[in-house]
């Protein structure tokens, strides 16, 4: 199942919402839900079971935690002598029930996805220590998005901790804020404040949503069609056998497959968030062109936002501003100076922020490579930033300068090739093996003449189709970049424009997609995660 | 209601645009434009008039199974594979119908999967995606631009995989024995008895001798299903080859490409150079390779061969 399917998106979806529109108001948000869990049942069968419990586990832990909030506030009204050993008091038990909401969360997940590599480490360990004893290995298939709704719910009941939203009574709003069903294959990681009332507040689909719903929609099968699709067989056959390929092949590959991760990813961000549309529900945008950045800490606040900003509020800020953090950097600026000592803490938090970031797209080193090496890389940043721009006043570059823009995005761009090779390779010996090829058997001209980017999936048309595609997407992001709001500039031209506009969109996705007989569609690579 | 008219009119002008390409792009030479519109769906519809000495028809297991362009190699018969993905007996009996207004083959292989397999019970994404093949043929022939491009003109073009998939991928299954003897026979829904009976008339109607096979797969075919077809063969006085029971060297662990439900390009060079051998012992065919008439299958070939 994805949601590029078009018996999906152009049969099943608008049948929804002829329906959502023929119900009355109050029937809607129980519509949407149900639709949801169908299609939960659809793609994962009975182990729905365990979204229904992580739904019922948070919808309690929340009410819990309110109770708690407003029985600590009447005491203190009661006894405002007090005030602080009530809070001390009340400021644990809520952390008993947090906990629990976590651990019942936390543990569906690991159970589904580290328990297998978990198993398997822990065997080699024994082994090692030559102890005669074996965990049973069994690998489960998990429920569909497990990764990205046990976020949710854990966002949900930190938030409802930290007093920033209060407790929902309604179970179905709950229920609908999990397992939306646009969002339950690759996210966004959505917060309850962004979507929850919007999603409950069964607003008619209008001509005008489901016009600019199935704009956006088609903006995402053009990029993934043209070109996500079209590089699969490219990637996957080269990664896999990198070693029959010349350096050259391997780089095109690697270059192809940041492509495609990003083309699929955002085209289905463009369906997610043109679904909602529909709906009047604005989910968080998860991309904003992320190649523009100037380095990779900048990289990531514009690629898979919604995941990084979660990092940010749930583990970067827990971490740095906690109390034995902020002792320790006392201590480091006494050691290391004004400069390198306050570093330390960020550093910390920043190290766990990125383990816990590899391990979520997956139980396997090479995820755990990818995520030190973006630790590696900011860390670095942030240490030598200050020298860097030493050296550029020195040497009068200026930063701000377009020229020092466009070399900073290339720089960065060539890192994340880098840190997707190693994503996607398929163990970390290997990315070095792949490594190592394109830096010293690069090769390009012969492997240009011997053919060889010709027998790998692609032939010469389609690297023009890609080509010219790639193009498209560019020139869209740099008006992006440079805030035009195309979407509405398009709205505002005449009609004649605007379905020429149209039509060339659809024609091209029919005529130029990879999709049918001779391509084999990406899956959603997000989803796996 | 104007957004409604304006919604209508675009959809409509959409239809009439796509309705040109599909013109442009579809390649018939033997049907007039409304013909060949409405039935795109069958490949064969590419092929010059009476050029096809075997249809092949049946479903997935054909169109993983037979090559016609190896059978065209090695032995210069003419084939087609009629084959579409879980094909129920009332398609192929339309197929055939089809395919004998421009052809006349003197030989149809049927695959004896499609006499088991419900009409009505049928998975709907099956039917869903035959009623879009219909209504929107660009779906399958979008990717002819490129074409355009290699054969320079419409008049040059040819089919080159004459209905086959051409797969090299591997997902290995394992070298088992999966026919277990029974006495036992499978079910054969009751209109299907009927439409069988139909095809066996329209064959005979049309001098061409019907032959029944089952195609090697670990996965759709059962010793159940041998003894029925078995039987239907004998009943009707028709051959029926069993690639499931004949040893034809077959890998699982390298030539299927679904871990045993399907063969892959190196099985299905396997069975079409038995099967080849096959139609070759009916003394019923010639060989085309020396006749200019059939260049076009050279051409073919060469195209296969680049793949």
């Amino acid at each position: 199942m994805s949601y590029f399917d078009p018996i999906y998106i152009f049969f099943a979806v608008p049948i929804l919402l002829i329906i959502y529109n023929l119900v009355p108001k109050k029937v809607r948000p129980i519509l949407l839900l149900l639709f949801s869990f169908g299609l939960f049942i659809f793609i994962s069968k009975w182990l729905t079971l365990f979204l229904i419990l992580s739904i019922v586990s948070i919808y309690f832990i929340g009410i819990f935690l309110d109770k708690l909030n407003k029985k600590r506030d009447l005491l203190i009204q009661d006894n405002p002598d007090n005030k602080k050993e009530i809070k001390e008091k009340y400021k644990k038990y809520k952390k008993l029930v947090l906990i629990l909401g976590i651990l019942i969360n936390v543990s569906f997940l690991f159970f589904f996805k580290y328990l297998n590599f978990f198993a398997t480490n822990t065997n080699l360990l024994l082994n090692l220590f030559k102890i005669n004893y074996q965990l049973k290995v069994a690998k489960y298939i998990a429920p569909i998005g497990i990764s990205f709704y046990t976020l949710e719910a854990l966002s949900y009941i930190l938030d409802v901790y930290n007093e920033k939203i209060e407790a929902d009574k309604n179970i179905i709003r709950v229920s609908l804020y999990l397992s939306f069903f646009p969002q339950i294959m690759e996210g966004p990681i959505a917060r309850y404040s962004d979507t929850a009332s919007d999603l409950y507040a069964g607003n008619k689909v209008t001509y005008n949503n489901f016009c600019s719903g199935y704009q956006r929609i088609l903006y995402g099968f053009f990029k993934k069609l043209l070109i996500a699709d079209r590089l699969n067989f490219l990637v996957s056959t080269v990664f896999d056998n990198y070693a029959s390929y010349s350096g050259a092949t391997a780089a095109l590959s690697v270059i192809g497959y940041t492509i495609m991760l990003y083309m699929e990813f955002s085209g289905t961000m463009d369906i997610v968030i043109g679904t909602g549309e529909f709906f009047g529900i604005k989910i968080p945008e998860n991309f904003r062109q992320p190649f523009f950045a100037k380095n990779i800490s900048e990289f990531w606040t514009r690629w898979h936002i919604s995941l990084g900003l979660w990092f940010k509020d749930y583990i970067f800020y827990p971490v740095s501003l906690s109390k034995s953090m902020k002792k320790l950097t006392l201590k480091a600026r006494n050691l290391m100076g004004n400069r390198f000592g306050p570093l330390v803490s960020g550093a910390i938090a920043l190290f766990a922020v990125w383990f816990l970031n590899g391990l979520w797209h997956g139980a396997g080193y090479t995820f755990l490579f990818y995520g030190m090496y973006q630790f590696i890389l900011i860390l670095l940043g942030n240490i030598f930033e200050p020298t860097i721009n030493n050296i550029c006043k020195k040497i009068k570059i200026n930063r701000q300068n377009k020229i020092y823009r466009v070399f900073q995005s290339i720089k960065m761009t060539f890192f994340v090739f880098i840190g997707e090779l190693f994503f996607r390779a398929t163990s970390v010996k290997a990315g070095f093996g792949m490594l190592k090829k394109i830096f010293t058997n690069f090769h390009l001209i012969s492997t240009f003449k011997s053919g060889e980017f010709l027998k790998i999936g692609l032939d010469g048309k389609d690297y023009v189709v890609i080509f010219i595609a790639l193009i498209v997407v560019f020139i869209i992001s740099l008006l992006k970049e440079k805030n035009h709001n195309i979407r509405e500039e398009i709205n505002q031209k005449n009609i004649c424009i605007k379905w020429i506009i149209y039509y060339l969109l659809i024609l091209s996705i029919i005529i130029f997609g990879a999709y049918g007989f001779g391509y084999l569609p990406v899956d959603p690579i997000y989803a796996d995660f | 209601m104007k957004k409604m008219l304006r919604f209508i009119l675009f959809m409509s002008i959409l239809g009439i645009i796509l309705l040109i390409l599909e013109l442009l792009l579809i390649q018939a030479p033997n049907m007039n434009v409304i013909e060949s519109l409405l039935d795109t769906n069958f490949e064969i519809i590419e092929e010059k008039n009476d050029t096809i000495d075997v249809i092949f028809l049946g479903d997935s297991l054909v169109y993983s199974s037979i090559s016609p362009m190896e059978i065209w190699n090695e032995y210069g018969y003419t084939s087609f594979d009629c084959a579409e993905a879980a094909q129920i007996i009332p398609n192929a009996y339309k197929y055939l119908e089809f395919a004998i207004k421009t052809q006349h083959p003197k030989i149809v292989v049927m695959e004896a999967n499609v006499i088991f397999r419900d009409p009505n019970k049928r998975d709907l994404k099956y039917d869903i995606s035959y009623f879009a093949k219909k209504i929107a043929p660009i779906r399958q022939y979008h990717d002819y631009w490129k074409k355009y491009i290699d054969f320079g003109s419409k008049e040059n073009w040819v089919n080159v995989n004459k209905g086959f998939r051409y797969i090299v991928d591997i997902k290995p299954s394992k070298n088992k024995k999966y026919m277990k003897k029974t006495k036992k026979y499978n079910d054969i829904p009751k209109e299907n008895i009927s439409y069988l009976d139909d095809i066996i008339k329209l064959c005979n109607e049309n001098d061409i001798k019907l032959v029944l096979v089952s195609l090697p797969t670990q996965v759709a075919w059962k010793y159940k299903k041998h003894n029925t077809t078995d039987k239907i063969a004998k009943e009707n006085n028709l051959d029926f080859i069993d690639f499931n029971l004949l040893d034809l060297g077959i890998d699982w662990e390298k030539e299927t490409k679904d871990s045993g439900e399907h063969l892959n390009l190196y099985g299905a060079k396997k069975v079409s150079s038995y099967l080849g051998k096959y139609l070759k012992d009916t003394k019923m065919l010639i060989d085309h390779r020396e006749d200019s008439k059939y260049d076009d299958w050279h051409k073919a070939y060469k195209e296969y061969s680049k793949e």
